[in-house]
């Protein structure tokens, strides 16, 4: 199994996740997660609060580990994709630098790896660029929206040209307009980079709408219930909401989440675990 | 068409108010500055308005306080004082004994803040990085401040005068930077600390995921993030080494500063009431001059805050 798993962005063999085991507060956040990530797939993380899909990506972040199973990333355990710095990651907060500017903050991962000078703000205008915030590489982060400031943090994550994104409700704060010019940005610089990408939402057609694939995931203990494609293809724009397809996927999602699959009219493919 | 979506009018408007804001705000501090200047002015004309009242007051009326020339000379009588000779027949003047005492506390405070802040940086550093470091030097750091000074400077100068390495002779003078050092390193430790173990764990957790080790993450988060937990800190250091420095002087009876100055004109008080008043004011200057250094110190550490954090 172990050798096939290269090819994938993230391959999750048997994952758990026990918090205090063997106390009495003992807390099962995984049971079992099996879950691979094609290279270049996007994954959307989705359930209820506690249903450990926050935790999944901070296993495949190496920012906790897991009790057992195996996870590999980009083909490497966790901690080793993280000291060659595999994966790029957001999160809801954009948690900038006041101290730095727009452009310096992007700088920061490169500037922890050792890149010179002129080659790292040479990449981050670059990527600055690529978000479309050129014209305020030199602005203070407390200057900028909430949705601009996540662009930075989203900018930030790529400047090291990672193979995955790791995406932990990214735009969870900002309003829904905002919101969803993000989810098309997020979906052009993924055509760009061709990034693999796991995202992780409360919102079902954020996810919808990003994903080639939903993972649904449920509480006590946490774990993956259903996962269901996403028949969108990969051209997706703002006519993409309002189609019946949409809506369809939308619906499999929700009734996965009530723990009711595949109704009547549920059109999408649903895979159940 | 997903690609214009993000950079619509109300974006750029944005970009281009926040240039006009700042250099708005810039005119608006300078001219803050000078009203605030105008202020202070106002307040010192206030209390010497007052003190010539109350000592008028007295001449009618019984009040409270002793208001003779004695105990409160005129204001005029104290300025007079600063042109007198500092002994009889001496060529300097009290203003110039005064000034050159002052300069000279000064650099005593200015070097017991300098080792304070060192000292106190590194503390707080270290209690970061190994909670034992913080569970076992915390109580000693505040116990630290609990002794009185009046005990610890004998002391100090006791042990301090026996030290001897090489060409390097322990005197007074460093046993009076030492007691404003060890004044001032407390608010700073504690204050940096906070400051240290105040970024957001998310935060924390991106250093993380940049593989980023625990000295960048010190240098490129921690220190920058407790920049306003210092600052406050660093004012209430200085001024603990300016009290630090001024009673120090008085209580190991090293020569040349202000406080041995005002111990020395306050004997001369029947003789020669005003000349203690220069002395004071002396010691005022010295407290007004460390402020004003920490606030441009404060100015320049904050000046890519946003001004609502910068303490």
């Amino acid at each position: 199994m172990s050798t096939a798993t290269t090819e994938h962005a993230v391959h999750a063999d048997g994952i758990w996740k026990i918090f205090n085991e063997g106390q009495p507060n003992e807390v099962t956040a995984l049971q079992d997660v099996n879950l691979t990530v094609e290279s270049g797939e996007f994954i959307s993380l989705i359930g209820p609060s506690g249903c450990g899909k926050s935790t999944l990506l901070r296993v495949i972040a190496d920012l906790t580990d897991a009790t057992r199973g195996d996870m590999r990333v980009a083909g490497h355990t966790p901690p080793e994709a993280r000291q060659q710095q595999l994966y790029g990651m957001a999160f809801q907060q954009a948690a900038l630098f006041d101290w730095r500017s727009v452009r310096r903050n992007v700088e920061l991962p490169l500037e922890l790896q050792g890149w010179d000078k002129a080659k790292r703000k040479a990449r981050a205008l670059e990527l600055l660029d690529m978000v479309q915030l050129a014209d305020f590489a030199e602005h203070r982060p407390w200057e900028l929206s909430g949705g601009m400031q996540q662009r930075v943090a989203i900018a930030r994550s790529l400047s090291v040209d990672p193979a995955i994104l790791l995406m932990d409700e990214p735009f969870g704060a900002l309003d829904e307009m905002t919101r969803e010019r993000m989810q098309n940005e997020l979906l052009r610089i993924r055509k760009e980079t061709g990034k693999s990408i796991v995202f992780v939402t409360h919102s079902i057609p954020e996810a919808v709408y990003l994903s080639d694939r939903v993972v649904v995931m449920s509480p006590r203990p946490g774990r993956i219930t259903h996962i269901i494609e996403v028949p969108l293809g990969s051209e997706r724009d703002e006519d993409t909401r309002e189609a019946d397809t949409f809506f369809d996927a939308v619906t499999a999602v929700r009734e996965a989440l009530r723990g009711r699959v595949g109704g009547s009219d549920a059109r999408a493919k649903v895979g159940e675990v | 068409m997903t690609d214009t979506a993000i950079a619509d009018p109300q974006t750029s408007a944005d970009g281009a108010s926040v240039g006009a804001a700042r250099s708005r705000s810039f005119a608006r501090r300078a001219r803050n500055g000078g009203i605030s200047l105008l202020w202070a002015l106002a307040g010192v004309g206030l209390v010497i308005v007052m003190w010539e009242l109350v000592k008028l007051l007295g001449n009618f009326i019984p009040l409270p306080l002793n208001t003779s020339d004695m105990t409160m000379p005129h204001v005029w009588t104290m300025f007079a004082a600063m042109g007198e000779p500092e002994v009889r027949g001496s060529e300097n003047t009290v203003l110039d004994a005064v000034i050159a005492a002052t300069f000279r506390s000064l650099l005593l405070a200015f070097g017991g803040f300098l080792i304070g802040v060192a000292v106190g940086l590194l503390l707080a550093v270290i209690m970061q990085r190994f909670l034992f470091a913080e569970r076992g030097l915390l109580p000693f750091v505040i116990a630290s401040q609990t002794v009185p000074l009046i005990a610890l400077a004998p002391l100090i100068v006791g042990i301090g005068n026996q030290i001897e390495i090489g060409p390097i002779k322990w005197t007074t003078t460093y046993s009076v930077m030492f007691i404003a050092a060890y004044l001032a390193f407390f608010p700073l430790s504690v204050g940096a600390l906070r400051g240290l173990q105040a970024p957001t764990p998310t935060s924390q957790e991106l250093m993380r995921s940049y593989a980023a080790t625990p000295n960048q993450t010190v240098r490129k988060l921690r220190f920058p993030s407790s920049i306003p937990y210092i600052v406050p800190a660093l004012k209430v250091s200085a001024a603990a080494s300016v009290v630090g420095t001024v009673v120090a002087e008085i209580s190991t009876g090293v020569r040349g500063g202000i406080g041995r100055l005002l111990i020395e004109y306050a004997r001369q008080i029947t003789s020669q009431p005003a000349k203690v008043y220069v002395a004071v004011f002396g010691a005022i200057a010295l407290g007004l001059v460390v402020a004003a250094l920490v606030t441009a110190l404060d100015v320049y550490l904050t000046r890519n805050l946003p001004k609502e954090k910068s303490a």
